[in-house]
């Protein structure tokens, strides 16, 4: 559990640099979820499901039922969730996020392992 | 819901962020634009191949004499979409003036997320009643010409081919920064 809470740490450390969401992992058998976090005042497209790009190609995206009301951004943090050998996660998270105070949209890379 | 799962309890949130590839935009060949060419420098040709609303490519040495006003664009921006209305009234208003209006419709995405796809821009140009020249920059060419960062991007060209003004974000109808992109289109006509 410490381990885990650490990496956690990082993680959120390593976002706050400039990446304006977080990726968190719910691990279970045989499925493992991925939630996409946006930081405060930042709103993840969801006219352009952000993406989890596996090594060996595979594109999973993520996606959540709720909207805000003009059906552009997701409401809460959008999710997907895949059955995957342990070597497979690892990968590259694609998000365009627009922050709300600035009315542009930008898209964002993240490398993920979990 | 996520159901009956007690073990998640116990490995909750544990991704590791394993570096940061890139932030803010980044194309599909991972290039980074060398330079962004400012205000009152010649404004770099266009050479994309593929275009919707115009029987050919069309080329900024072939404006000569018209104002041209570049909206970098996707239709899955909705900062985007929602300052189209904007730009078709800039297309009525000022056609016949002497305004050239082209979108520059550039991906975030690669192919996967079907924003390179010209039937699925076709419809977006329907949906929204654009009537101006977009031409499909899925290579990202046009935007690391003129080192854009950021959707919706303007850059307005005077009769010369001179880049004279550059900005970005979201504007409506008759808002300041609308009107702000009026007077300045109506002086470049006025030179």
């Amino acid at each position: 559990m410490r381990r885990s809470v650490t990496v956690l740490v990082l993680a959120v450390a390593a976002a706050c640099r400039s990446v304006p969401f977080r990726v968190e992992a719910e691990h279970g058998r045989p499925t493992s979820r991925l939630r996409l976090v946006a930081a405060p005042g930042a709103r993840i497209n969801a006219r352009l499901k952000p993406a989890l790009e596996l090594m060996d190609g595979t594109v999973l995206r993520f996606d959540s039922p709720h909207r805000t009301a003009d059906s552009a951004y997701f409401a809460d943090a959008p999710t997907t969730e895949r059955a995957l050998p342990e070597e497979a996660h690892r990968g590259v998270v694609r998000a365009s996020v627009c922050p709300s105070d600035e009315k542009i949209c930008r898209s964002y890379e993240l490398a993920v392992r979990w | 819901m996520y159901p009956r799962l007690p073990w998640i309890a116990a490995a909750l949130t544990s991704v590791l962020g394993l570096g940061l590839l890139a932030a803010g935009r980044s194309d599909g060949s991972g290039a980074r634009p060398a330079a962004v060419p400012a205000a009152g420098s010649p404004a770099p040709e266009l050479t994309n191949g593929s275009w919707l609303n115009s029987d050919r490519p069309l080329r900024l040495r072939e404006l000569r004499g018209r104002v041209v006003l570049l909206n970098f664009w996707v239709f899955t921006c909705y900062n985007c979409t929602n300052t189209v209305p904007s730009l078709v009234e800039f297309d009525h208003r000022y056609r016949d003036r002497g305004l050239t209006l082209i979108g520059i419709h550039t991906p975030e995405f690669p192919p996967y997320a079907g924003e390179h796809d010209k039937g699925n821009l076709s419809r977006a140009l329907a949906q929204y009643g654009i009537g101006y020249p977009n031409a499909q920059d899925n290579d990202s060419r046009t935007w690391n010409a003129y080192g854009i960062r950021y959707w919706p991007s303007f850059v307005l060209i005077d009769k010369q081919g001179v880049i004279r003004y550059t900005g970005y974000g979201e504007f409506h109808l008759d808002d300041a920064h609308f009107r702000t992109w009026d007077a300045r289109i109506r002086e470049l006509l006025a030179e």
